[in-house]
């Protein structure tokens, strides 16, 4: 069994590469099957989208269809042409407002471009499917079937096409409000935007200049690999600490020599149910140079600690840390609850019997059975955390240099980095950069740790 | 095949067509004329969005100003109204896109940003009634020079500079005999840091750490620059047109570290909270119960100590009617110019020569955005609200230090005071640059490594030699955060 899990892991990527390279043979077969065999009305829908439809007398169809072509021509005469040329110039007026002379806004000819883009893709699609369609329909006419009719069509859409009616929507909505501001903030990053060149000023492309400045200039680079190392150890330490915490937490509270847990657990969820910025200001007084910690270390005769304090790195981390789980603990522990009540008690009993301890059995049976079920959400956790921005922007914010780093202090992660970039310092292209290398380590990271995670390779062990 | 190959290509290229000609049509612009926006004629029948402080608002200044406005020019249909939005509100990113005020007061390096991209407009000062009554220096804040041409963006209302605030009734009784070596009536150690710094250390050491002298958040860039400024040092140089030169970063030009030094002594007669925010809002509670005998702040907030001294009064003398109470708080507490530095640059130097301190300042006024569609009418509101008699006004509802010379004759005083600071280079203008918020962060990160080290007396910076390299390596340090990005 061993074996096939290793075949299956080591097969992944090139299977979904195959399932990929698979996938385009099959669309190509599919148009030169269209171009080949497809009749005069295939090709009069090839021209003008509907006609193919109407010759089959699916005339409300086909008039959809030439509706719809002649809406996204209409769009691409009235705007989305030059809104597509906008998106190569980004706007060759400067706008003068001293003297009413209108100029090109950059950045609103970025994000109109894009759309124009998504347009473009939308009308490609609705093409290509008036052209399946039509060929679909010639296919069942030489089968000596009838076209269908137009509620034929309808009907479909609420049976075997239903995943295409209710995905129109979502699909629609994420278009627009998703990966519309995505692909705005990638492609900005390949642009000046910010500091002085901000509308009416016009922006320009600059290529990968930005990421360049980030991972080769002097005091950057060190800045940025720097944080990224913290970022990378912040991210483990603080997703195993949660994690392990609240699986420890859940496993002591889950002993049956633990007497009145509902009131033990009451305290984990209390820390829990309190928002995280109220906790997270609490933690700041607490350790704020004169607050009550320091007040006791005081009062016992000791020297104040700057726990926060410009030089103090390791101790804002801990304390960074600490705060983090006391936020994360408590929902690890009510997962890893939910999960150990599904554990399979005979398994114990048997370990037991064959005289594994404690440690044996927390090992070899609870520890696979919970990262199993849980990859995915440690994986969540680690994404989460790794992006973490609350933490230390609400315990050191007011710290905003350390020595040896530009624009960031010593306990800042990325998300800070880039906060403080894009909006302290309107460094917008540069923080666009640095969240393009932030999504593009967090994807590889989940893909690569999802892949030989235990939650996808024996993934049929308990179906 | 054929056919469907050649109406599929005839597609596409009727696509490619329409993209390609309507996209390089689109792009096409005319040439559009220059339009002189300050024609004489008023717009009539508009409304103008007006966006003043949080302050003139609370006070009902700007009320009284708008009704006053309203009713002079309803023959018109002009008609002004509070904007309600932020006093901090962006225009740079409302203006383009349509929204915003017509008529912005803000700060000088505010508004000077606005009109490095040319979000606010050039305006005719010189025609203005108010243009003699405001000294050059003031208007100096807001000339800027583009290409061949000087302009001036704005009205100055105001002039800002740091103040000392101080409980004259926490003096000890015997100052006069014991703090007034040159026998002038004012109690040394409100006349030279060097003696409110002994004063400081005294009060915090018989009070055994619970009652301080002056307090002020150390890490405060606009507060502390004053102490390297005074020394010789000085935020950006300027060209040869006399605008600031970015590259040209002086914050340890001079005898700049000496300032480094007095913050890293100061700290020592403060607590742990020197060394971050906390003081900045707890000082006007701490300065009102008697915790802090000093602190140092802008005019504008002289409103909220008296509240809070009343407040922590009332509390103590409850048989105190609210007048007397009233009465009492604003003759103790005490609104004046900041203390003299020790040329020496050492704290604990009392009796070496002394030198007025030169502080960070800034001007507010008015300005007209250039997205507004009544320029004239905006114009009209900048003479009315620069007129003295709103002046004035403004100066007693809100504590401000009027800009214009004749409200100032009759304010006299502390009034007298700034604006003589003012007229003497004294008063360091915040440069309007958008590469201050680089300043800033780094020189406030300094700031606080000097004040904690001077708070656990370290040796990170506690020789002269130490703080040189360290105003050196600020210098480095915003120079790196401004230009190696843009």
């Amino acid at each position: 069994m061993e074996k096939n899990v290793n075949k299956v892991a080591e097969g992944s990527a090139p299977r979904w590469l195959g399932q990929f390279a698979g996938a385009v043979r099959k669309k190509w077969a599919g148009f030169s099957e269209i171009v080949t065999h497809g009749n005069f009305r295939v090709a009069c829908s090839m021209f003008l989208m509907g006609t193919g439809q109407m010759m089959y007398k699916q005339w409300a169809k086909g008039a959809l269809y030439l509706l719809i072509q002649a809406g996204f021509f209409a769009y691409f005469i009235l705007a989305g042409a030059a809104d597509l040329f906008g998106l190569f110039t980004l706007g060759t007026v400067e706008a003068n407002p001293w003297y009413g002379i209108e100029g090109d806004d950059s950045v609103l000819m970025l994000i109109t471009g894009i759309l124009s883009v998504i347009m473009l893709i939308l009308y490609l699609a609705l093409y290509a499917a008036n052209v399946k369609g039509v060929y679909e329909t010639q296919k069942r006419v030489e089968a000596g079937k009838r076209p269908f009719t137009f509620l034929e069509d309808v009907k479909q859409l609420f049976d075997q096409k239903f995943y295409k009616t209710v995905l129109f929507l979502p699909v629609l909505g994420v278009s627009v409000f998703s990966i519309l501001p995505i692909v705005f903030m990638i492609l900005i990053a390949f642009t000046n935007y910010g500091d002085d060149i901000v509308p009416p000023r016009l922006v320009d492309w600059v290529g990968f200049e930005n990421f360049g400045k980030l991972v080769a200039v002097g005091e950057y680079a060190t800045t940025f690999f720097k944080i990224f190392g913290w970022n990378i150890l912040w991210a483990v330490l603080s997703t195993g600490i949660n994690y392990f915490g609240g699986l420890a937490l859940a496993l002591l509270l889950n002993k049956s020599c633990v007497k009145g847990k509902v009131f033990w657990r009451f305290f984990p969820i209390l820390a829990y149910a309190i928002p995280g910025f109220i906790t997270m200001l609490g933690f700041k007084f607490m350790f704020a140079n004169g607050g009550p910690v320091n007040y006791y270390i005081t009062q016992g005769g000791g020297d104040a600690i700057f726990f926060f304090g410009a030089n103090s790195t390791w101790p804002a981390r801990f304390i960074g840390l600490m705060v983090n789980a006391w936020i994360s603990i408590p929902s690890s522990m009510l997962l890893a609850t939910g999960i150990l009540s599904n554990a399979n008690k005979d398994q114990y009993e048997a370990a037991k019997i064959d005289g594994a301890n404690a440690f044996q059995q927390f090992w070899y049976l609870t520890l696979p059975f919970v990262v199993f079920a849980t990859t995915p959400v440690i994986l969540s956790q680690f994404i989460g955390n790794f992006n973490n921005f609350g933490v230390f922007y609400f315990l050191r914010s007011d710290v905003a240099e350390s020595a040896g780093y530009v624009l960031a202090n010593d306990t800042d992660l990325l998300i800070n980095w880039l906060y403080k970039m894009s909006i302290d310092n309107n460094y917008y292209s540069i923080g666009a950069a640095i969240s393009l290398i932030i999504f593009l380590i967090t994807s590889v990271i989940s893909l690569v740790v999802y892949i030989f995670s235990p939650s996808y390779r024996q993934e049929e062990t308990y179906r | 095949m054929t056919k469907t190959i050649a109406l599929f290509l005839a597609h596409a290229l009727a696509v490619i067509a329409v993209l390609t000609t309507f996209g390089v049509l689109g792009l096409q612009r005319e040439d559009q004329e220059a339009q002189e926006r300050f024609t004489g004629v008023l717009e009539e029948n508009v409304t103008l969005q007006i966006l003043d402080n949080d302050t003139a608002k609370e006070t009902g200044y700007l009320d009284e100003l708008l009704n006053a406005f309203n009713e002079e020019y309803a023959q018109y249909g002009i008609k002004a109204v509070d904007a309600n939005m932020g006093a901090y509100t962006d225009l740079e990113k409302l203006g383009p896109a349509g929204y915003g005020p017509d008529v912005v007061y803000q700060a000088n390096d505010v508004l000077m940003r606005y009109a490095l991209n040319k979000h606010i407009q050039p305006l005719p000062v010189e025609e203005m009634e108010a243009y003699s009554q405001i000294p050059i220096e003031a208007w100096d804040a807001y000339r800027m020079q583009m290409g061949e041409a000087e302009y001036t963006f704005a009205v100055p209302v105001n002039v800002q500079e740091p103040l000392l605030y101080y409980r004259k009734d926490l003096l000890p009784e015997n100052w006069q005999e014991e703090w007034d070596d040159d026998k002038n009536g004012i109690p040394d150690m409100v006349e030279n840091w060097a003696d409110l710094y002994a004063f400081s250390a005294e009060i915090k050491a018989s009070s055994n750490g619970t009652k301080f002298g002056y307090m002020k958040s150390l890490n405060d860039q606009y507060f502390a620059a004053g102490y390297f400024l005074s020394y010789g040092g000085y935020i950006f140089g300027k060209d040869e047109t006399g605008a600031f030169d970015t590259e040209d970063i002086g914050l340890s030009a001079g005898e700049s570290y000496k300032g480094a030094r007095i913050i890293r002594q100061l700290a020592a007669v403060m607590d742990n909270n020197c060394a971050d925010d906390t003081i900045t809002t707890s000082a006007y509670e701490l300065l009102g119960n008697g915790t802090y005998f000093a602190t140092m702040t802008t005019p504008d907030v002289y409103e909220s100590f008296v509240e809070n001294f009343a407040s922590s009064w009332s509390r103590t003398h409850r048989d105190w009617t609210e007048e007397e109470v009233d009465a009492y708080v604003r003759e103790n507490l005490v609104m004046t110019k900041v203390p003299a530095l020790p040329l020496s640059g050492d704290l604990t130097d009392r009796e070496g020569e002394t030198m007025d301190m030169t502080v960070m300042g800034g001007i507010n006024g008015y300005a007209i955005s250039s997205y507004t569609k009544a320029p004239n009418a905006a114009l009209a509101f900048l003479e009315f609200a620069s007129r003295k008699e709103w002046i004035a006004r403004r100066c007693e509802l809100l504590g401000i230090v009027p800009a214009r010379a004749d409200v100032v004759e009759e304010e006299g005083g502390v009034a007298e005071d700034v604006f003589d600071d003012l007229l003497n280079g004294r008063i360091y203008i915040m440069p309007g640059e958008r590469a201050m918020t680089q300043v800033w962060a780094s020189l406030g990160s300094l700031l606080r490594f000097i004040a904690e080290d001077g708070l656990a007396n370290g040796t990170a910076y506690d020789t002269d030699d130490k703080l040189i390299a360290a105003m050196k390596k600020l210098d480095e340090d915003i120079y790196s955060a401004i230009h190696t990005l843009s």
